[in-house]
């Protein structure tokens, strides 16, 4: 084939656009609501936005490294609420604040485990297995807590989560250091590599000699440990877990993760992007509650955003083949 | 109805696909066009059957110039297009297949029985059989195909493109293939044949256009070409030999040796071995078990019983990994199923089995970009950067990252399943060269073909296996086209079943 030496510029800016899309996008929405919305743009406001992300945050980092896998675990939203609930018990035999977080991550871990063993050994459809054992999550969250409100029983626990550290709280540098984690797990390490190779083609990866089995299940391990932790966090920082909490963040989650860009197909995706793709969201949900927005409306309006921005994305990707 | 094309154009991007093209191409023949990747035969087949638009130019269809805005618009006019990627409902039978979207109804209700009905008449007057008490995945590639040309017929297509349909068939497949051919084109269906096949091209087409850079080179009648002529035609380089000399070793100490392998119903009791220096053709029809030995040998799958010994040690492959660090090689029969991930870089694609070596906690970067650079050269891959995506790279430049993934590892065995499908013809000549290269340098090179001229080119000895069997063994002089497909179908026609 010829190519053509003047069109390739074009090119080059037209694909800075697309892959970037979220970025751009995003910033838009920022310096929209920067000039419409006085309350917005203040350091307090933009505070309480990274203290209130920070548990999607740390469930979005390592969601992410499983969607690239091929993953798709809808039993994160049961295992951040079984999570908490054993990690108080422990809080209130045992007042520490290290226990407590450790418990509600292990909780993570072992979930995650099993999650990551049905999919990959069992060969079950990860979407089907994880509908499956949330279902067995939630049941066990009833049975640990009895059915009632388990309470922190010192407060001096929620310093876990609230202390201020140059300005910004204990829970958004939690978050900022899984994240980082997460990016250069991701970007760095084989670890990474595998996780693309695995989610862009199984059976590659496998003849390649990747054991593909095994970085599977680790990448269950890791969504698990993410949202154990945060659900933890999240407790301590409210003081107070059930059984019956709102588990709907799975839902925010894999919204920033998927508007963010990463596939749900698996095989390519990053971390930067779901990082960009809570804000996105967190942004909007915000300028509707400065500007007094009925929270009926603001749950349709964010549903058809979300579905525009998904399907910009898709349209931008057709147009490349 | 003859279909004429002036001065057709198209773009992608950056790249010219189609320059002021001008074909004829009569009705009721076989019209093949050929071409290496990238020549502009399957954009031009796509045009024609309204999967692109053109940039500029005149299609004429039976003398009146006409567009042909969609798929469904070309339909409409009687052209349609079967592709590469066959496009079924494989949880369906054949006949639900060949009328989804025009089904007999009454009212919301589908009418199984006149469907059923009009299936029969049309397998009789096209005399294109196919099973249809079963879901179209049960059927073999080759069957699906033709679910695909009962659909076009169906509609009622006069004009029927075929872009590589022989690529995924195996070779008796293919007669059957070419036979449909012959027997549409008597029936006055006008067919183009999009194929880097140059013995099939040559032996079914009533007319061949050679394609070169997005233009034509010429149209003639394969009774004034050869084999070479068209490669000449194609590449624009004089044709050499095809092959390169073969040098066997004198006594190879063997480097592989299999006794008793035995797999379910897929093969059994299969011994044999490779020397050092030495290439080995795995040859037999497709479904004779050769792809599942090389499976077996490097731990793909697992094997009920049998011995593998490499250099004199016995060892337990049970994963690739395995295989790998045994200094076994393997590249995969289908390099976009089982080979590459296409989304990715080449250079991740070339180091990903070799990441322990290639990593502590962190990834060691400059360590994988020198091991990747060095193979990437010495397999000859032609692209700007190891950093372009391995999805953008023409067949035989993703198949050589295969190889240079390989290579990188240097292996002492190195099996190749089909190493040269889908490849054009200038870049089959290197991988050639390549494998050639890398026994003379003292690998064991075992390599599963169903091109029969590849086998006889390149092997000094020829195993050739039959329903999971090894049936026999050729060595030097016996090694010849007529030896293998001989053995290959031996016990077969004795039972008579070959067809």
């Amino acid at each position: 084939m010829t190519t053509v030496d003047t069109a390739s510029k074009s090119v080059n800016v037209k694909s800075l656009l697309s892959k970037y899309a979220i970025v751009w996008v995003t910033i838009l929405v920022f310096i929209f609501l920067s000039a419409s919305t006085d309350a917005f743009l203040s350091i307090d406001n933009l505070r309480n936005i990274l203290d209130q992300q920070s548990v999607v945050l740390i469930v979005a980092a390592f969601t992410t490294i499983a969607l690239i896998s091929g993953g798709f675990d809808v039993s994160l939203g049961a295992i951040y609420i079984l999570a908490p609930l054993v990690a108080l018990r422990v809080q209130n035999n045992i007042n520490s604040a290290w226990l407590t977080l450790l418990a509600g991550i292990l909780v993570g871990l072992i979930t995650g485990l099993l999650n990551g063993v049905i999919v990959a050994y069992g060969k079950i459809n990860s979407f089907i297995a994880t509908l499956a054992t949330s279902f067995i999550f939630f049941g066990i969250a009833y049975l640990v807590s009895d059915g009632t409100i388990l309470r922190v029983t010192d407060i001096n626990m929620r310093k876990v989560a609230t202390t201020h550290i140059l300005g910004l709280t204990s829970a958004t540098w939690i978050a900022f250091l899984v994240i980082a984690i997460a990016w250069i797990l991701l970007d760095r390490t084989r670890f990474g590599r595998y996780i693309f190779s695995v989610g862009g083609n199984f059976e590659a990866a496998r003849l390649a000699g990747v054991r593909t089995n095994r970085v599977v299940v680790a990448a269950f391990v890791l969504a698990g440990a993410g949202a154990g932790l945060a659900g933890t966090l999240n407790s301590i920082r409210s003081v107070t877990a059930q059984a019956s909490d709102d588990f709907s963040i799975i839902f925010s989650v894999i919204a920033a993760v998927v508007v963010g860009g990463t596939s749900i197909a698996g095989g390519s995706g990053a971390i930067w992007r779901s990082v960009v793709g809570v804000f996105f969201i967190a942004f909007i949900v915000n300028g509707f509650n400065l500007n007094g927005v009925d929270p009926v409306y603001q749950r349709i309006i964010q549903g058809a955003v979300i579905l525009t921005a998904v399907g910009a994305d898709a349209w931008s990707r057709r147009d490349k083949s | 109805m003859d279909l004429e094309v002036r001065g057709i154009n198209k773009r992608f991007g950056a790249t010219i696909a189609l320059d002021s093209v001008n074909l004829k191409i009569a009705s009721g023949t076989i019209h093949s066009l050929i071409g290496e990747n990238g020549a502009g035969k399957s954009t031009l087949g796509k045009i024609l059957s309204g999967v692109y638009q053109l940039d500029s130019g005149e299609v004429e269809l039976a003398g009146q110039a006409v567009t042909i805005g969609s798929p469904r618009d070309a339909l409409s006019r009687g052209i349609t297009i079967i592709a590469q990627e066959l496009s079924l409902v494989p949880s369906r039978t054949a006949a639900d297949n060949v009328y989804l979207g025009i089904e007999d109804h009454a009212g919301p209700w589908v009418r199984r029985g006149v469907i059923k009905d009009r299936f029969e008449e049309l397998t009789n007057t096209s005399g294109i059989t196919v099973p249809n008490d079963r879901p179209v995945s049960a059927l073999s590639i080759g069957d699906q195909q033709k679910v695909e040309i009962l659909r076009a017929l169906a509609r009622n297509a006069e004009v029927i493109v075929m872009d590589e349909p022989t690529a995924r068939l195996s070779v008796e497949e293919t007669a059957v293939l070419k036979t449909v051919m012959r027997s549409l084109r008597d029936q006055g269906k006008t067919i183009i044949f999009v194929s880097h096949f140059l013995g099939d091209v040559l032996d079914v087409s009533d007319e061949i256009t050679i394609m070169r850079d997005g233009k034509i080179i010429r149209t003639s009648k394969p009774s004034d070409e050869t084999h070479d002529s068209l490669v000449e035609a194609m590449t624009g380089r004089k044709a050499g030999d095809a092959f390169p000399a073969k040098h066997p070793p004198a006594s190879p100490t063997p480097v592989l040796e299999v006794s008793g392998l035995t797999r379910g119903i897929q093969f059994a009791d299969i011994s044999f071995t490779v020397g050092a220096g030495e290439i080995v053709a795995l040859a037999g029809l497709v479904g004779s078990g050769r792809s599942e030995v090389a499976r077996a040998i490097y731990g793909a799958d697992p094997i009920d019983s049998g011995e593998v010994k490499l250099q004199g040690n016995t060892i337990k492959i049970s994963h690739p990994a395995t295989a790998i660090s045994n200094g076994i090689a393997m590249i995969p029969e289908s390099r976009k199923d089982q080979g590459l991930i296409l989304d990715r870089p080449i250079r991740e694609n070339i180091a990903l089995p070799y990441l322990k070596k290639l990593s502590s906690v962190l990834m060691k970067r400059r360590q994988e970009n020198s091991l990747v650079s060095e193979n990437f050269q010495a397999a000859g891959i032609r692209a700007l950067s190891s950093e372009m995506s391995v999805r953008s790279l023409s067949g035989g430049n993703q198949q050589k990252v295969l190889f240079a993934r390989s290579l990188a590892g240097a292996p002492t065995l190195f099996i190749a399943d089909e190493p040269t499908r889908g490849v054009d013809v200038g870049s089959k000549r290197a991988i050639y060269e390549l494998m050639v290269d890398l026994a003379s340098k003292g690998m064991a090179v075992l390599v599963i073909s169903s091109e029969l001229d590849e086998v006889v080119g390149l092997a000094h000895r020829v195993i050739v296996m039959q329903t999971g069997k090894i049936v026999a063994e050729l060595v030097g002089d016996q090694i010849s086209e007529s030896a293998v497909v001989a053995a290959a179908f031996s016990t077969k026609q004795r039972e008579g079943l070959a067809s």
